[in-house]
Protein backbone atom coordinates (compact mmCIF):
# COMPACT_ATOMS: atom_id res chain seq x y z
CA UNK A 1 0.00 0.00 0.00
CA UNK A 2 1.40 3.38 -0.90
CA UNK A 3 0.39 6.87 0.16
CA UNK A 4 1.15 8.28 -3.27
CA UNK A 5 -2.11 6.78 -4.48
CA UNK A 6 -4.62 9.66 -4.31
CA UNK A 7 -7.48 7.36 -3.41
CA UNK A 8 -5.64 6.19 -0.36
CA UNK A 9 -4.69 9.70 0.67
CA UNK A 10 -8.37 10.58 0.53
CA UNK A 11 -9.10 7.55 2.75
CA UNK A 12 -6.56 8.77 5.27
CA UNK A 13 -8.02 12.25 5.19
CA UNK A 14 -11.49 10.85 5.72
CA UNK A 15 -10.14 8.86 8.66
CA UNK A 16 -8.59 12.00 10.19
CA UNK A 17 -11.87 13.85 9.58
CA UNK A 18 -13.73 11.10 11.42
CA UNK A 19 -15.74 10.40 8.28
CA UNK A 20 -14.71 6.79 7.73
CA UNK A 21 -16.97 3.87 8.59
CA UNK A 22 -15.85 2.08 11.77
CA UNK A 23 -14.66 -1.11 10.03
CA UNK A 24 -12.59 0.84 7.51
CA UNK A 25 -11.22 3.02 10.28
CA UNK A 26 -9.99 0.01 12.26
CA UNK A 27 -8.29 -1.40 9.19
CA UNK A 28 -6.61 1.90 8.54
CA UNK A 29 -5.42 2.27 12.12
CA UNK A 30 -3.79 -1.11 11.90
CA UNK A 31 -2.01 -0.03 8.73
CA UNK A 32 -0.92 3.30 10.22
CA UNK A 33 0.70 1.51 13.15
CA UNK A 34 3.13 -0.29 10.86
CA UNK A 35 3.59 2.06 7.89
CA UNK A 36 6.06 4.87 8.52
CA UNK A 37 5.13 6.72 5.34
CA UNK A 38 1.46 6.81 6.22
CA UNK A 39 2.25 7.92 9.77
CA UNK A 40 4.27 10.81 8.38
CA UNK A 41 1.42 11.71 6.05
CA UNK A 42 -0.90 11.81 9.04
CA UNK A 43 1.45 14.03 11.03
CA UNK A 44 1.79 16.48 8.15
CA UNK A 45 -1.97 16.67 7.82
CA UNK A 46 -2.34 17.34 11.53
CA UNK A 47 0.26 20.10 11.25
CA UNK A 48 -1.62 21.61 8.33
CA UNK A 49 -4.85 21.53 10.29
CA UNK A 50 -3.21 23.30 13.21
CA UNK A 51 -1.71 25.90 10.87
CA UNK A 52 -5.08 26.59 9.27
CA UNK A 53 -6.71 26.98 12.68
CA UNK A 54 -3.96 29.36 13.77
CA UNK A 55 -3.60 31.45 10.64
CA UNK A 56 -6.87 31.48 8.71
CA UNK A 57 -9.48 33.57 10.53
CA UNK A 58 -13.23 33.32 10.47
CA UNK A 59 -15.03 36.65 10.15
CA UNK A 60 -17.86 38.39 11.93
CA UNK A 61 -20.50 39.82 9.63
CA UNK A 62 -20.24 43.63 9.83
CA UNK A 63 -23.05 45.34 11.76
CA UNK A 64 -24.03 47.28 8.63
CA UNK A 65 -24.54 44.02 6.74
CA UNK A 66 -26.66 42.62 9.56
CA UNK A 67 -28.77 45.78 9.47
CA UNK A 68 -29.13 45.63 5.71
CA UNK A 69 -30.33 42.04 5.85
CA UNK A 70 -32.77 42.80 8.67
CA UNK A 71 -34.11 45.79 6.78
CA UNK A 72 -34.58 43.73 3.63
CA UNK A 73 -36.42 41.01 5.53
CA UNK A 74 -38.61 43.57 7.30
CA UNK A 75 -39.50 45.19 4.00
CA UNK A 76 -40.80 41.90 2.62
CA UNK A 77 -42.98 41.58 5.69
CA UNK A 78 -44.45 44.98 4.80
CA UNK A 79 -45.32 43.80 1.31
CA UNK A 80 -47.11 40.75 2.61
CA UNK A 81 -49.21 42.75 5.04
CA UNK A 82 -50.41 45.17 2.35
CA UNK A 83 -50.15 43.28 -0.90
CA UNK A 84 -52.65 45.33 -2.87
CA UNK A 85 -50.93 48.55 -2.12
CA UNK A 86 -47.75 47.53 -3.83
CA UNK A 87 -48.78 44.95 -6.37
CA UNK A 88 -50.83 47.39 -8.40
CA UNK A 89 -49.02 47.21 -11.68
CA UNK A 90 -49.08 44.05 -13.71
CA UNK A 91 -45.88 44.78 -15.55
CA UNK A 92 -43.21 44.13 -12.97
CA UNK A 93 -40.19 42.76 -14.65
CA UNK A 94 -37.23 41.29 -12.95
CA UNK A 95 -33.79 42.66 -13.50
CA UNK A 96 -30.85 40.44 -12.74
CA UNK A 97 -28.67 42.73 -10.71
CA UNK A 98 -27.23 42.09 -7.29
CA UNK A 99 -27.59 45.35 -5.39
CA UNK A 100 -29.21 48.72 -5.61
CA UNK A 101 -29.65 52.26 -7.06
CA UNK A 102 -33.13 53.57 -7.92
CA UNK A 103 -34.64 56.99 -8.61
CA UNK A 104 -38.23 57.58 -7.57
CA UNK A 105 -40.24 60.63 -8.50
CA UNK A 106 -42.79 61.58 -5.87
CA UNK A 107 -45.90 63.47 -6.80
CA UNK A 108 -46.58 65.91 -4.02
CA UNK A 109 -44.69 68.96 -2.80
CA UNK A 110 -47.00 69.02 0.19
CA UNK A 111 -45.28 66.03 1.66
CA UNK A 112 -42.20 68.06 2.32
CA UNK A 113 -44.19 70.79 4.05
CA UNK A 114 -46.17 68.43 6.20
CA UNK A 115 -43.19 66.55 7.43
CA UNK A 116 -40.91 69.07 9.00
CA UNK A 117 -38.14 66.70 9.94
CA UNK A 118 -38.44 64.53 6.84
CA UNK A 119 -37.57 61.52 8.96
CA UNK A 120 -40.68 59.48 8.30
CA UNK A 121 -40.48 60.44 4.62
CA UNK A 122 -36.92 59.18 4.57
CA UNK A 123 -38.18 55.94 6.10
CA UNK A 124 -40.84 55.67 3.39
CA UNK A 125 -38.30 56.26 0.68
CA UNK A 126 -35.94 53.71 2.16
CA UNK A 127 -38.70 51.11 2.48
CA UNK A 128 -39.58 51.72 -1.15
CA UNK A 129 -35.96 51.27 -2.13
CA UNK A 130 -35.59 48.00 -0.26
CA UNK A 131 -38.85 46.71 -1.67
CA UNK A 132 -37.62 47.47 -5.18
CA UNK A 133 -34.73 45.07 -4.61
CA UNK A 134 -37.07 42.14 -4.24
CA UNK A 135 -37.09 39.95 -7.33
CA UNK A 136 -39.40 41.33 -10.00
CA UNK A 137 -40.06 44.65 -8.27
CA UNK A 138 -37.40 46.87 -9.74
CA UNK A 139 -38.82 48.24 -12.97
CA UNK A 140 -42.10 48.60 -14.87
CA UNK A 141 -40.33 49.95 -17.92
CA UNK A 142 -37.04 48.23 -18.53
CA UNK A 143 -34.97 50.40 -20.82
CA UNK A 144 -31.65 52.16 -20.87
CA UNK A 145 -33.07 54.69 -23.33
CA UNK A 146 -34.19 57.89 -21.64
CA UNK A 147 -36.48 58.59 -24.62
CA UNK A 148 -38.34 55.37 -23.82
CA UNK A 149 -38.45 55.79 -20.08
CA UNK A 150 -39.60 59.41 -19.92
CA UNK A 151 -42.68 59.02 -22.19
CA UNK A 152 -43.65 55.89 -20.27
CA UNK A 153 -44.75 58.12 -17.39
CA UNK A 154 -47.13 60.12 -19.61
CA UNK A 155 -50.67 59.57 -18.40
CA UNK A 156 -49.44 57.66 -15.38
CA UNK A 157 -48.44 60.71 -13.40
CA UNK A 158 -49.46 64.37 -13.42
CA UNK A 159 -45.91 65.41 -14.13
CA UNK A 160 -43.12 64.28 -16.42
CA UNK A 161 -39.96 63.56 -14.47
CA UNK A 162 -36.61 64.47 -16.07
CA UNK A 163 -34.79 61.30 -17.15
CA UNK A 164 -31.09 61.15 -18.03
CA UNK A 165 -28.65 58.47 -19.02
CA UNK A 166 -25.22 58.61 -17.40
CA UNK A 167 -23.91 55.37 -18.86
CA UNK A 168 -20.94 57.30 -20.25
CA UNK A 169 -20.05 58.17 -16.66
CA UNK A 170 -20.58 54.68 -15.28
CA UNK A 171 -24.15 55.17 -14.02
CA UNK A 172 -26.35 53.62 -16.72
CA UNK A 173 -30.09 54.19 -16.73
CA UNK A 174 -31.80 50.84 -16.11
CA UNK A 175 -35.46 51.78 -16.24
CA UNK A 176 -38.33 53.26 -14.29
CA UNK A 177 -41.46 52.28 -12.45
CA UNK A 178 -44.45 53.63 -10.63
CA UNK A 179 -44.17 53.26 -6.91
CA UNK A 180 -46.41 54.07 -4.02
CA UNK A 181 -45.12 56.28 -1.26
CA UNK A 182 -47.04 57.91 1.53
CA UNK A 183 -50.43 57.19 0.05
CA UNK A 184 -49.98 58.17 -3.57
CA UNK A 185 -48.51 57.02 -6.86
CA UNK A 186 -45.03 58.26 -7.59
CA UNK A 187 -42.46 57.63 -10.30
CA UNK A 188 -39.17 55.87 -9.71
CA UNK A 189 -36.10 55.96 -11.93
CA UNK A 190 -33.49 53.26 -11.62
CA UNK A 191 -29.79 53.73 -12.27
CA UNK A 192 -26.96 51.23 -11.91
CA UNK A 193 -23.40 51.40 -10.69
CA UNK A 194 -21.48 48.15 -11.08
CA UNK A 195 -23.63 45.73 -9.08
CA UNK A 196 -25.33 48.45 -7.08
CA UNK A 197 -28.66 50.04 -7.79
CA UNK A 198 -29.57 53.66 -7.10
CA UNK A 199 -33.12 54.81 -6.35
CA UNK A 200 -33.78 58.49 -7.07
CA UNK A 201 -37.10 59.85 -5.83
CA UNK A 202 -38.18 63.23 -7.18
CA UNK A 203 -41.38 65.19 -7.09
CA UNK A 204 -42.44 68.72 -8.05
CA UNK A 205 -42.14 71.57 -5.60
CA UNK A 206 -43.59 75.05 -5.86
CA UNK A 207 -41.47 78.11 -5.09
CA UNK A 208 -39.32 76.61 -2.45
CA UNK A 209 -35.77 77.73 -1.93
CA UNK A 210 -33.21 75.46 -3.54
CA UNK A 211 -31.22 73.43 -1.03
CA UNK A 212 -27.89 71.67 -1.40
CA UNK A 213 -27.67 67.88 -0.90
CA UNK A 214 -27.85 66.63 2.66
CA UNK A 215 -27.04 63.04 3.49
CA UNK A 216 -28.21 60.59 6.08
CA UNK A 217 -27.58 56.91 6.66
CA UNK A 218 -30.28 54.46 7.66
CA UNK A 219 -29.79 50.74 8.18
CA UNK A 220 -26.63 50.73 6.11
CA UNK A 221 -28.15 52.61 3.17
CA UNK A 222 -27.25 56.15 2.22
CA UNK A 223 -29.91 58.72 1.39
CA UNK A 224 -29.24 62.05 -0.30
CA UNK A 225 -31.88 64.76 -0.34
CA UNK A 226 -31.90 68.10 -2.13
CA UNK A 227 -34.23 70.58 -3.75
CA UNK A 228 -33.99 72.38 -7.09
CA UNK A 229 -36.25 75.10 -8.45
CA UNK A 230 -38.77 72.50 -9.67
CA UNK A 231 -38.21 69.21 -7.90
CA UNK A 232 -37.24 67.80 -4.61
CA UNK A 233 -34.95 64.78 -4.85
CA UNK A 234 -34.31 61.70 -2.76
CA UNK A 235 -31.51 59.38 -3.82
CA UNK A 236 -31.03 56.02 -2.08
CA UNK A 237 -28.42 53.33 -2.47
CA UNK A 238 -26.10 50.99 -0.68
CA UNK A 239 -23.36 52.49 -2.82
CA UNK A 240 -20.62 54.28 -0.87
CA UNK A 241 -21.35 57.90 -0.03
CA UNK A 242 -18.55 59.42 -2.19
CA UNK A 243 -19.84 57.68 -5.33
CA UNK A 244 -23.44 58.48 -4.47
CA UNK A 245 -22.41 62.12 -4.10
CA UNK A 246 -20.72 61.92 -7.49
CA UNK A 247 -23.94 60.61 -8.99
CA UNK A 248 -25.97 63.35 -7.30
CA UNK A 249 -23.57 65.88 -8.82
CA UNK A 250 -24.25 64.48 -12.31
CA UNK A 251 -28.01 64.72 -11.75
CA UNK A 252 -27.80 68.29 -10.52
CA UNK A 253 -25.55 69.26 -13.41
CA UNK A 254 -27.91 67.67 -15.95
CA UNK A 255 -30.88 69.43 -14.35
CA UNK A 256 -29.32 72.86 -14.55
CA UNK A 257 -28.08 72.20 -18.10
CA UNK A 258 -31.62 71.24 -19.10
CA UNK A 259 -32.90 74.52 -17.68
CA UNK A 260 -34.84 72.99 -14.83
CA UNK A 261 -37.37 71.04 -16.87
CA UNK A 262 -40.99 71.02 -15.89
CA UNK B 1 -44.52 36.70 4.54
CA UNK B 2 -46.41 36.76 7.84
CA UNK B 3 -44.75 38.44 10.79
CA UNK B 4 -44.38 35.05 12.48
CA UNK B 5 -42.78 33.68 9.33
CA UNK B 6 -40.46 36.67 9.27
CA UNK B 7 -39.50 35.98 12.87
CA UNK B 8 -38.86 32.35 11.96
CA UNK B 9 -36.66 33.41 9.05
CA UNK B 10 -34.64 35.70 11.29
CA UNK B 11 -34.32 32.98 13.92
CA UNK B 12 -33.19 30.38 11.39
CA UNK B 13 -30.96 32.44 9.12
CA UNK B 14 -29.44 35.31 11.11
CA UNK B 15 -27.48 33.07 13.54
CA UNK B 16 -25.50 31.84 10.52
CA UNK B 17 -24.69 35.26 9.12
CA UNK B 18 -21.08 35.13 10.35
CA UNK B 19 -20.60 31.75 8.69
CA UNK B 20 -22.19 33.09 5.51
CA UNK B 21 -19.96 36.16 5.53
CA UNK B 22 -16.83 34.09 6.21
CA UNK B 23 -17.54 31.81 3.25
CA UNK B 24 -18.30 34.80 1.03
CA UNK B 25 -15.07 36.50 2.11
CA UNK B 26 -12.99 33.52 1.05
CA UNK B 27 -14.90 32.91 -2.18
CA UNK B 28 -14.83 36.54 -3.33
CA UNK B 29 -11.54 37.47 -1.62
CA UNK B 30 -12.96 40.96 -1.24
CA UNK B 31 -14.91 42.33 1.73
CA UNK B 32 -17.23 44.56 -0.30
CA UNK B 33 -18.12 41.81 -2.76
CA UNK B 34 -18.61 39.50 0.22
CA UNK B 35 -21.19 41.85 1.75
CA UNK B 36 -23.04 42.14 -1.55
CA UNK B 37 -23.03 38.38 -1.98
CA UNK B 38 -24.38 37.75 1.52
CA UNK B 39 -27.11 40.36 1.18
CA UNK B 40 -28.12 38.97 -2.18
CA UNK B 41 -28.03 35.44 -0.81
CA UNK B 42 -30.27 36.37 2.12
CA UNK B 43 -32.84 37.84 -0.26
CA UNK B 44 -32.75 34.61 -2.25
CA UNK B 45 -33.00 32.61 0.95
CA UNK B 46 -36.05 34.63 1.90
CA UNK B 47 -37.63 33.88 -1.44
CA UNK B 48 -37.14 30.14 -1.06
CA UNK B 49 -37.71 30.04 2.67
CA UNK B 50 -41.19 28.57 2.29
CA UNK B 51 -39.57 25.51 0.80
CA UNK B 52 -37.12 25.15 3.65
CA UNK B 53 -38.37 23.21 6.63
CA UNK B 54 -35.14 21.77 7.87
CA UNK B 55 -36.24 18.21 7.24
CA UNK B 56 -34.13 15.37 5.87
CA UNK B 57 -31.15 16.38 7.91
CA UNK B 58 -30.48 19.60 6.01
CA UNK B 59 -29.16 22.05 8.53
CA UNK B 60 -30.11 25.71 8.19
CA UNK B 61 -26.43 26.49 8.16
CA UNK B 62 -25.67 24.24 5.19
CA UNK B 63 -28.79 25.47 3.45
CA UNK B 64 -27.76 29.11 3.76
CA UNK B 65 -24.14 28.38 2.86
CA UNK B 66 -25.30 26.63 -0.31
CA UNK B 67 -27.18 29.75 -1.35
CA UNK B 68 -24.19 31.95 -0.50
CA UNK B 69 -21.92 29.66 -2.48
CA UNK B 70 -24.15 29.69 -5.56
CA UNK B 71 -24.64 33.45 -5.32
CA UNK B 72 -20.89 34.00 -5.11
CA UNK B 73 -20.16 31.74 -8.04
CA UNK B 74 -22.84 33.24 -10.26
CA UNK B 75 -21.73 36.77 -9.35
CA UNK B 76 -18.17 35.83 -10.23
CA UNK B 77 -19.31 34.33 -13.47
CA UNK B 78 -21.24 37.47 -14.32
CA UNK B 79 -18.28 39.70 -13.68
CA UNK B 80 -15.65 37.60 -15.43
CA UNK B 81 -17.30 35.08 -17.71
CA UNK B 82 -14.06 34.47 -19.55
CA UNK B 83 -12.17 33.54 -16.41
CA UNK B 84 -14.49 30.81 -15.23
CA UNK B 85 -15.45 27.68 -16.98
CA UNK B 86 -18.68 26.45 -15.44
CA UNK B 87 -17.56 22.89 -15.69
CA UNK B 88 -14.65 22.24 -13.46
CA UNK B 89 -12.28 19.58 -14.61
CA UNK B 90 -10.10 18.47 -11.75
CA UNK B 91 -7.91 16.32 -13.94
CA UNK B 92 -6.97 19.21 -16.18
CA UNK B 93 -6.86 21.79 -13.51
CA UNK B 94 -3.55 23.26 -12.50
CA UNK B 95 -2.70 25.78 -9.82
CA UNK B 96 -1.57 28.23 -12.45
CA UNK B 97 -5.12 28.56 -13.70
CA UNK B 98 -6.39 29.36 -10.25
CA UNK B 99 -4.73 32.72 -10.07
CA UNK B 100 -6.39 34.59 -12.91
CA UNK B 101 -8.13 37.03 -10.57
CA UNK B 102 -6.52 40.42 -10.10
CA UNK B 103 -8.03 41.11 -6.69
CA UNK B 104 -6.19 38.21 -5.17
CA UNK B 105 -3.09 40.36 -5.40
CA UNK B 106 -4.70 42.78 -2.96
CA UNK B 107 -5.40 40.08 -0.46
CA UNK B 108 -1.95 38.69 -0.76
CA UNK B 109 -0.68 41.79 0.97
CA UNK B 110 1.95 41.50 3.62
CA UNK B 111 -0.46 41.32 6.54
CA UNK B 112 -1.64 37.88 5.56
CA UNK B 113 0.02 34.78 6.90
CA UNK B 114 1.36 32.11 4.63
CA UNK B 115 -1.49 29.61 4.95
CA UNK B 116 -4.02 32.35 4.22
CA UNK B 117 -2.07 33.37 1.13
CA UNK B 118 -1.82 29.79 -0.08
CA UNK B 119 -5.56 29.37 0.45
CA UNK B 120 -6.34 32.46 -1.62
CA UNK B 121 -4.31 31.02 -4.46
CA UNK B 122 -6.20 27.74 -4.56
CA UNK B 123 -8.79 27.22 -7.26
CA UNK B 124 -12.23 28.25 -5.94
CA UNK B 125 -13.51 24.67 -5.88
CA UNK B 126 -10.59 23.63 -3.68
CA UNK B 127 -10.78 26.77 -1.56
CA UNK B 128 -14.44 26.24 -0.77
CA UNK B 129 -14.04 22.69 0.55
CA UNK B 130 -11.20 23.80 2.83
CA UNK B 131 -13.26 26.69 4.19
CA UNK B 132 -16.39 24.55 4.60
CA UNK B 133 -14.49 21.80 6.41
CA UNK B 134 -11.81 23.57 8.43
CA UNK B 135 -13.49 26.89 9.19
CA UNK B 136 -17.19 26.07 9.10
CA UNK B 137 -16.84 22.53 10.44
CA UNK B 138 -19.29 20.94 7.98
CA UNK B 139 -19.54 17.18 7.52
CA UNK B 140 -18.74 15.61 4.15
CA UNK B 141 -22.46 15.15 3.57
CA UNK B 142 -23.15 18.81 4.30
CA UNK B 143 -20.29 19.93 2.04
CA UNK B 144 -21.73 17.68 -0.65
CA UNK B 145 -25.08 19.48 -0.28
CA UNK B 146 -23.47 22.92 -0.34
CA UNK B 147 -21.16 22.31 -3.30
CA UNK B 148 -23.65 20.14 -5.17
CA UNK B 149 -21.25 17.23 -5.74
CA UNK B 150 -21.27 13.62 -4.49
CA UNK B 151 -19.68 12.79 -1.12
CA UNK B 152 -16.94 10.85 -2.91
CA UNK B 153 -15.99 13.98 -4.84
CA UNK B 154 -15.94 16.00 -1.62
CA UNK B 155 -13.56 13.44 -0.16
CA UNK B 156 -11.12 13.47 -3.07
CA UNK B 157 -11.35 17.22 -3.60
CA UNK B 158 -10.63 17.94 0.05
CA UNK B 159 -7.65 15.62 0.00
CA UNK B 160 -6.23 17.24 -3.14
CA UNK B 161 -6.84 20.69 -1.70
CA UNK B 162 -4.85 19.83 1.41
CA UNK B 163 -2.01 18.38 -0.61
CA UNK B 164 -1.89 21.55 -2.71
CA UNK B 165 -1.83 23.73 0.38
CA UNK B 166 1.08 21.71 1.74
CA UNK B 167 2.92 21.98 -1.57
CA UNK B 168 2.40 25.75 -1.65
CA UNK B 169 3.69 26.10 1.91
CA UNK B 170 6.72 23.95 1.20
CA UNK B 171 7.51 26.01 -1.88
CA UNK B 172 7.26 29.19 0.14
CA UNK B 173 9.61 27.85 2.79
CA UNK B 174 12.04 26.55 0.21
CA UNK B 175 11.96 29.61 -2.04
Amino acid sequence: MTVTHPGFEAQLDAYLDDELAAADARELEAHLAQCRECARFRNERLELRAAIRAQVPTFEAPATLRDRVRAAVGATGGVARAPRRFAVRGMWRSLALAASLVVVALGSWRLALQRAAGESLADDVLTSHIRSLMPGHLTDVLSSDQHTVKPWFNGRLDYSPPVYDFSGRGYPLLGGRLDYVDGRSVAALVYGRRQHLINVFLWPVARRPAAAPASRTHQGYHLLHWTTADYTYWVVSDLGLPELGDFAGLLRQADSAAGAPK
Amino acid sequence: MEPSEQARFEAVVLPHLDAAYTLARYLTRNEHDAEDVVQDACLRALKYFDGFRGEEGTSARAWLLAIVRNTAFSARHRRRPEADALEFDEAQHSDAVADAHPESALLRSAAKESVGRALDRLAPEFREVIVLRELEGLSYKEISDVAGVPVGTVMSRLSRARTRLQQALREEEGG
